[in-house]
């Protein structure tokens, strides 16, 4: 089975698809040093209009997509925000202890989780693997057999989603039933997994013999050559510019009355 | 000009030799065609050739003397598993980029090749996956090509084909060949007999029995062919001449077994199939036929009940207790992801399992008539791939249900698996047991088919009843060839 993805291409997937891996990690890293929360969540906005406006994908994608982003808020903010340590106290009941310090650490980790998201989708949406690759062997000397391997596998995930639904059908036809709890899930692991495995490897072997036959080689040129363009220094621009906007109005309008979630 | 002498193959997990002291040579620009039984070491020989075995795979390997070519291009037979991206173009571009073409003539020789082998795009970057059958080999031929190989290795470039595709490919191939030498394995011989200049065949023992022109061949080694079961121009109407066949022509009844009135089934909210009114009668042999993804098994699916329908469907055997699709016997195209246990035996043990029966002489029985008590002990992946198709066949006859339902059993089989389950289908069917079979070969259709539903774009195109159960004179009906 193959999902059919349309979008439309936007400047976002015009980038050096390394330069932007590069950006988003220097983001997540930035983002672990931040102890705003109203910072956060100032970035969150502007990123989120980059992520609503500039995928180039259906707003009905975009919105499934965002789904887990509540309950990555929420299972993240609440475990900090009933379980954590404060001492000015709002509610207490049994082991659940919300303290004003915890509200406001939980509401903070949440906004870092969404934020983390929110960012692995805008590369993810905006990136075709097959460039990344490309672009790795250009940019990085990644060399050429791994990054084929990558590409030859995920190649290879289609078809495997296809066989997976063959084989629950075939399973049922032969009338397998489970257990129920722990066991099941054992026992479908093993009626699932070795035929799975046996024709995925089998069928990179193929592959594999396949590519040989083409005379893969390390020495090469290259079909896509990706280069820098002046997007990529708009594009750096732009987060400087939200990152500096957001904290610009964090320190005039803050949402959360605390501005450092280490203070006590 | 390739060449071995004295060729020595043994696979470290095999008692004997696949080739003894093997010798052939193949002048240069010689088109062979190479044919054998399972097991022969058909593919095992070419890929001796092409010099894969033993630089990419490790077999070990004695010759006296070793003469092939690093200029080759090779076709494989599995559509879907010999490419490594996921659009036209790029697919070719990984073969130019191997040869270090500038990318600046990249796009001008994709063209050309696509050109070649008669594939026309309004945008090369298409997805593969979107590519017919046909249309995925004659890519492969493509992409054979721009290695601009003096040597073209074809491995049953059609098996996994229908009619339609198969013809596209053997088309193709006979505009292209030109100076080249070509090696060929295929089973189809009516669309090869005509572009080789010489066949060799291997028995079972990886000896060549034969080697000479097509039609000595064809016309001295027929003996061989029929004993080894492999295909050839007249073994379909060897068979019609037989005395199994012969047995086969009687009278079929018209007790109901299954009605479908306005029947739609539904994969993801998107109707795939519907039916007016159809039925299936007992000792019915339908055959379900159409281009690949025309629907063909999404009707299975739809009278398995595996997938969600709409309309109403009458089982006239139903008694409430399991489901439907359990009460029908269904045979997957791929065997392997109908195994469940770790032996033969114990596969056939546990289709009686479920139906709260498990007698020893039943199975026992069923390994007989099958052929595969030798194997019992054994894991069914540990099978050759004719012996998984009958174990599967086995598992799901041995249910001895009233309908029993395959998804094209007879694919890349060769003519002796082809014929003895044919025979072995008969059988059940006269015993009263109701056959449907998806199916590209037009053969099975024309010949032990009473009916034949043609599906066309998610519809019942056509309901045909095969002519040659009207006429007496099966066995003057002709083939072409």
């Amino acid at each position: 089975m193959h999902f059919e993805l349309t979008y439309r291409q936007t400047w976002l997937h015009a980038l050096h698809p390394v330069f932007k891996f590069v950006m988003v990690i220097v983001l997540f890293v930035a983002i672990l040093f931040i102890h705003n929360p109203n910072f956060l969540f100032y970035m969150l906005i502007g990123f989120g209009f980059l992520y609503i406006g500039w995928t180039g994908h259906s707003f009905k994608l975009i919105s499934i997509l965002s789904s887990p982003f509540l309950i990555i808020f929420v299972s993240s903010a609440t475990s900090m925000m009933f379980f954590g340590d404060g001492t000015n106290t709002w509610y207490k009941i049994g082991l659940i202890h919300i303290t004003e310090e915890s509200f406001y650490r939980g509401v903070h980790l949440g906004l870092r989780g969404i934020l983390f998201g929110l960012l692995g989708l805008l590369f993810a949406l905006t990136t075709r693997p097959v460039l990344l690759f490309y672009s790795a062997m250009q940019t990085l000397k990644l060399k050429p057999k791994y990054a084929y391997a990558f590409m030859a596998a995920i190649n290879l995930l289609p078809i495997m989603v296809s066989e997976f639904q063959t084989l629950r059908n075939a399973l049922k036809v032969r009338g397998v039933t489970y257990n129920s709890g722990i066991k099941g899930v054992y026992q479908r692991i093993q009626y699932f997994s070795i035929p799975l495995l046996a024709q995925s490897i089998r069928r990179a072997h193929r592959t594999a013999i396949a590519m040989e036959a083409k005379q893969f080689s390390n020495d090469r040129t290259y079909y896509y050559q990706v280069s820098y363009s002046l997007k990529d220094l708009y594009f750096t621009f732009l987060i400087l510019a939200i990152m500096a906007t957001s904290f610009w109005v964090s320190t005039i309008y803050s949402v959360f009355p605390i501005d450092n979630v280490r203070m006590r | 000009m390739l060449e071995v002498e004295k060729l020595r193959v043994k696979f470290p997990d095999s008692d004997h030799f696949l080739f003894k002291d093997l010798s052939l040579s193949i002048p240069f620009g010689q088109k062979v065609l190479i044919v054998g039984p399972s097991g022969s070491g058909k593919s095992t020989l070419l890929q001796i050739l092409a010099g894969l075995i033993p630089n990419i795979i490790e077999v070990p390997l004695k010759a006296e003397k070793l003469q092939i070519t690093s200029n080759y291009g090779i076709v494989f037979q599995d559509p879907d598993s010999q490419f490594c991206m996921p659009y036209v173009d790029e697919e070719l571009a990984f073969v130019l980029e191997n040869n270090q073409v500038p990318a600046v003539e990249m796009t001008e020789i994709i063209y050309d090749l696509l050109a070649k082998v008669n594939v026309r795009f309004e945008n090369i970057h298409t997805p593969i996956h979107q590519l017919s059958g046909g249309m995925k080999q004659r890519l492969a031929i493509a992409s054979a090509l721009a290695l601009q190989p003096q040597v073209l290795f074809l491995d049953e470039p059609t098996a996994l084909l229908d009619v339609e595709g198969s013809k596209q490919v053997w088309d193709t191939i006979t505009s292209i060949q030109g100076e080249q030498t070509i090696v060929i394995i295929e089973h189809k011989m009516e669309f090869v007999s005509d572009i080789v200049d010489r066949v060799i065949m291997l028995d079972d023992q990886g000896k060549i029995v034969a080697d000479n022109s097509p039609s000595y061949v064809f016309q001295h080694y027929k003996q061989d062919f029929d004993q080894y079961g492999i295909w050839h121009p007249t073994s379909w109407s060897d068979y019609l001449a037989s005395k199994s066949f012969k047995a086969i022509q009687t009278n079929r009844s018209n007790q109901k077994l299954i009605e479908l009135e306005s029947v739609s089934g539904y994969y993801q909210k998107t109707r795939r199939i519907f039916v007016e009114n159809i039925v299936i009668n007992k000792g019915d042999w339908i055959a379900i036929t159409g281009a690949n993804g025309s629907g063909k098994s999404t009707l299975v699916q739809t009278i398995m009940q595996l997938i969600k329908t709409k309309g109403t469907i009458h089982y006239h055997f139903a008694d409430g207790r399991l489901p439907i699709y359990q009460k029908i016997a269904f045979v997957f195209q791929n065997p392997e992801l109908q195994f469940v246990t770790n032996s033969v035996y114990h596969e056939l043990a546990f289709s009686l399992k479920n139906k709260g029966n498990s007698n020893h002489t039943i199975i026992e029985n069923h390994l007989m008539r099958y052929r595969l008590a030798h194997v019992r002990e054994l894991h069914p992946y540990q099978l050759s791939m004719g012996q998984k198709r009958r174990l599967s066949v086995a598992t799901a006859t041995i249910m001895a249900e009233d309908i029993i339902i395959l998804d094209e059993p007879t694919f890349g089989q060769d003519a002796i698996n082809t014929f003895m389950m044919l025979d072995c289908l008969e059988e059940l069917r006269q015993q009263g047991i109701t056959i449907v079979m998806v199916t590209h070969d037009q053969q099975i259709v024309d010949h032990l088919a009473t009916k034949e539903w043609i599906i066309e774009q998610g519809q019942l195109a056509e309901e045909r009843y095969p002519c040659s159960f009207l006429s007496k004179e099966v066995g003057d009906s002709t083939h072409a060839l």
